[in-house]
C-alpha cells in the first residue's frame, strides 16, 4: 500500500515513517507542509494519505483544508487525519464531501498499534474510522432524530461510526451477530433510511449521526 | 508598647506624605494665582488646560496617597480623560477647592506633626549634650534660654511631653490632614454613579481580556510544544515495541528517539512553566528576581528598584519577562558596556525602564522576543515604547497598570 505522510513535527514524521515502513507499507513521500502534501498527492497518487491537522503557516486547520482540497482534486483518495485534540468542526468539514475512505483519529491512537493499523487499512479500503473520543463528544451534544435511538442502538451506531463491521461490534458489545443486525435494522428504520439505499446505508447512518 | 510606637511612626509617615502633596498643592495654587489674573487680560488662557492637568495630577496623587493608607478614594473621572467641559464639571471645581484647603491647612498640620517629635527628641536628649554648646547659647526648642541644671532637667522633661503629645495626637492630626481629600476628592454624592460603574467595568473587562490572552498563549505553548513531544514519545515507543518483535537490531535507535523525545517534552514543559511563573519570582518576589537577572547579565547592569508595594502576580511576571528579554537582547546585539534598569511604582502604574549605551538599531520582528513582550504588556492594558535609533542608545519603557 502506498502512503503519503504530511506531518510538520520532525520526530513524529520520522516515527510514522519508521512504524509504517516497518509494517511493509510503502511510504512514497513524507512532507512537512500543505503545499508539498498536495504536490506529493498529485505526483504519487497514493492509496492513502495520513495528514496532521495543525501545519504551517498558522498551525490551525491547514491539514484539514489540504485534505479537503486533495479529495476534491483526487476523488476517492483515502485520507486519515491525525489530530492532537478533538475538534468536532474538523470532522464535520471533512465529512461534508462524503465519508468514504475517511478517518479522523487522535494521534495517541498510534500507540494502540494494531487498532491503528486496522483503521488505516479500513480507510484505505474505502471505510470509515472516527475516533471514539469524537463519537463520545457527539453523543453529549447532539439533539435530533438520534434521540429516538435506544442506549444500545447508540452504542451500535457509535461503533459503526468507528468503522467496525458487524462481527467486531458483536464481540465488543458481547452480543450475537444476529442481535447486532437487528439493532442496525432498527437504527435504519428510526433514521428513515429506505432499503433501496442498502449499499451505503451504514455510511449514511454514520453521516446522519455525525451531522446530527 | 510597640503597637503604640508603630502607630506613631505610621502617623508620621502619613503626615510627611500629606506634607508633600500640600507643598505640591501650594505650588499649584501659586501657579493659579499667576494664571488666573492673566486670564482676565486674555494672555493666560492658553495656560488654563495645562494648569488643569497639573491640578488633576496633584489631586490624583493625593487620591493614590489616601488609597495607600486604606482610605480608598474613587477617582470621579471617567477612564478616558475629557478634554473639554471642565467649566461645568463639578469634580474639577472640587479639585480646585481641595487645592486651596489642603495648601492652607494640610501644610501647617504636616509641619506641626513632623516638628513635634523632632522637638521631643531634641529636648529629651538636651541634658546629655547641652554643656557642649557655647556658653550663653543654650535653650529649649521653643527658644527659651536655659543655663542651669534645674532648667536643663525641665527642658528634658518637656521633651517627653512633646513626644507624648506627638504619639497621642499623631493619628488625629494625620486624619484631620487627609479630611479635605476624603471629602472633596471623592465624587460628589449627587454625581451619577454610571461613570464610576463604566470605569470599573472597563478595568474589569481589561483584566478578563488579559487573562484570556494569557490562557491562549499557554494553551498554544502546551499544544505545539509539550503535547507534540509526548505524542512523538508514544509513536517512537510503539516503533520500538514493533522493532522488538520483528527486528531487534533496530530497538536501540528507536529507544534513543524515545528518550530524545521525552527529554524534549521535559524541556518544553519547563519552558512553559517558566513562562507562566518563573520559580525565582515565586521565591524571591520581583525585586529579588530582577536583581538575579541583573547579576546574570553579560553587560554590567545598574539596577534601581523603587517602592513596589503589593503588585498583582501577573504584573510582576510581565515586568520580570520584560527586563529579562531586554537584557538578553542587549547582551546579544547592543555592544553596550553599561546597562541601566529602573523599576518603580508610581501610583497605580508600575514603570520599568531599561537603557543601554550600545549601538541601537533594535526593532520588533514578528515573532521576536520584543514583539512577545509588547503582546504581554498590551494584554495587561499597559504601554510599551522602544526607541533605538541607529547609533544608539536603546531605551525601552514599559508601563503596567497595577491597581489591586
Amino acid at each position: 500500500m502506498r502512503i503519503v505522510i504530511a506531518e510538520d513535527d520532525t520526530l513524529l514524521r520520522e516515527g510514522l515513517v519508521m512504524l509504517l515502513g516497518g509494517e511493509g507499507f510503502e511510504v512514497v513521500a513524507a512532507v512537512s507542509n500543505p503545499q508539498e502534501f498536495l504536490a506529493a498527492v498529485a505526483w504519487h497518487s497514493p492509496d492513502v494519505a495520513v495528514v496532521d491537522v495543525r501545519m504551517p503557516p498558522t498551525h490551525t486547520d491547514e491539514g484539514i483544508q489540504a485534505a479537503v482540497e486533495a479529495r476534491r482534486s483526487h476523488p476517492g483518495l483515502a485520507v486519515l487525519v491525525l489530530s492532537a485534540y478533538v475538534e468536532q468542526a474538523f470532522a464535520t468539514e471533512l465529512l461534508a464531501g462524503g465519508a468514504r475512505g475517511l478517518g479522523y483519529l487522535l494521534k495517541e491512537r498510534v500507540g494502540q498499534f494494531k487498532e491503528f493499523l486496522d483503521a488505516l487499512k479500513r480507510v484505505a479500503a474505502g471505510g470509515v474510522a472516527i475516533d471514539p473520543e469524537v463519537v463520545a463528544q457527539l453523543f453529549t451534544r447532539r439533539r435530533g432524530p438520534l434521540d429516538r435511538l435506544t442506549v444500545r442502538e447508540r452504542e451500535v451506531l457509535a461503533l459503526l461510526a468507528e468503522g467496525l463491521g458487524n462481527i467486531v461490534i458483536a464481540e465488543r458489545l458481547q452480543i450475537t451477530e444476529g442481535t447486532v443486525h437487528k439493532h442496525i435494522s432498527s437504527i435504519f428504520g428510526k433514521l428513515e433510511l429506505a432499503p433501496t439505499e442498502r449499499v451505503s446505508r451504514r455510511v449514511i447512518a454514520v453521516l446522519r449521526y455525525l451531522e446530527g | 508598647m510597640s503597637a503604640v510606637t508603630g502607630d506613631a511612626f505610621e502617623a508620621l509617615d502619613r503626615l510627611a506624605g500629606g506634607l508633600g502633596t500640600a507643598l505640591l498643592a501650594l505650588a499649584t495654587v501659586a501657579g493659579w494665582v499667576v494664571v488666573g489674573p492673566a486670564c482676565l487680560i486674555g494672555i493666560g488662557l492658553p495656560m488654563v488646560q495645562p494648569m488643569l492637568s497639573v491640578t488633576r495630577s496633584v489631586a490624583e496623587r493625593e487620591r493614590a496617597r489616601l488609597g495607600r493608607w486604606g482610605e480608598h478614594v474613587v477617582s470621579p473621572y471617567p477612564a478616558t480623560r475629557p478634554a473639554k467641559g471642565w467649566r461645568t464639571d463639578p469634580a474639577t471645581w472640587r479639585d480646585l477647592a481641595w487645592l486651596a484647603v489642603h495648601s492652607a491647612v494640610g501644610l501647617p498640620l504636616g509641619l506641626v506633626g513632623i516638628t513635634l517629635p523632632i522637638m521631643g527628641v531634641r529636648d529629651a536628649s538636651f541634658p546629655l549634650w547641652w554643656h557642649l554648646l557655647p556658653e550663653g547659647e543654650t535653650g529649649s526648642s521653643l527658644g527659651i534660654p536655659v543655663h542651669t541644671w534645674p532648667g536643663v532637667i525641665a527642658v528634658g522633661l518637656s521633651g517627653f511631653v512633646w513626644l507624648a503629645i506627638s504619639i497621642l495626637c499623631g493619628r488625629p492630626i494625620a486624619r484631620l490632614q487627609s479630611l479635605p481629600g476624603r471629602r472633596l476628592l471623592s465624587p460628589h454624592p449627587s454625581v451619577d454613579l454610571s461613570e464610576r460603574v463604566a470605569r470599573l467595568t472597563a478595568t474589569r473587562a481589561g483584566a478578563l481580556a488579559a487573562h484570556a490572552a494569557e490562557l491562549r498563549r499557554i494553551e498554544r505553548a502546551l499544544h505545539d510544544g509539550a503535547q507534540n513531544r509526548l505524542l512523538a514519545v508514544v509513536v517512537m515507543a510503539t516503533a520500538a515495541k514493533r522493532a522488538l518483535e520483528r527486528d531487534p537490531a533496530n530497538v536501540g535507535p528507536a529507544l534513543d528517539r524515545v528518550q530524545l523525545a521525552a527529554e524534549q517534552a521535559l524541556t518544553e514543559l519547563r519552558g512553559v512553566v517558566r513562562s507562566i511563573l518563573p520559580p525565582i519570582l515565586a521565591n524571591r518576589g520581583l525585586a529579588g528576581a530582577l536583581s538575579a537577572v541583573a547579576a546574570d547579565s553579560a553587560i554590567p547592569c545598574d539596577l534601581r528598584v523603587g517602592q513596589l508595594g503589593h503588585l498583582p502576580l501577573s504584573v510582576e511576571a510581565t515586568a520580570y519577562f520584560t527586563v529579562a528579554e531586554a537584557l538578553t537582547n542587549a547582551g546579544k546585539h547592543s555592544r553596550a558596556t553599561r546597562l541601566r534598569v529602573e523599576a518603580a511604582r508610581h501610583g497605580e502604574v508600575l514603570r520599568v525602564e531599561v537603557e543601554d549605551n550600545g549601538i541601537g538599531g533594535a526593532w520588533e520582528r514578528g515573532g521576536s522576543g520584543l514583539a512577545g513582550i509588547r503582546r504581554r504588556v498590551e494584554a495587561h492594558d499597559g504601554t510599551f515604547t522602544l526607541t533605538s535609533p541607529q547609533g544608539g542608545p536603546t531605551r525601552m519603557k514599559v508601563e503596567l497598570p497595577c491597581a489591586s
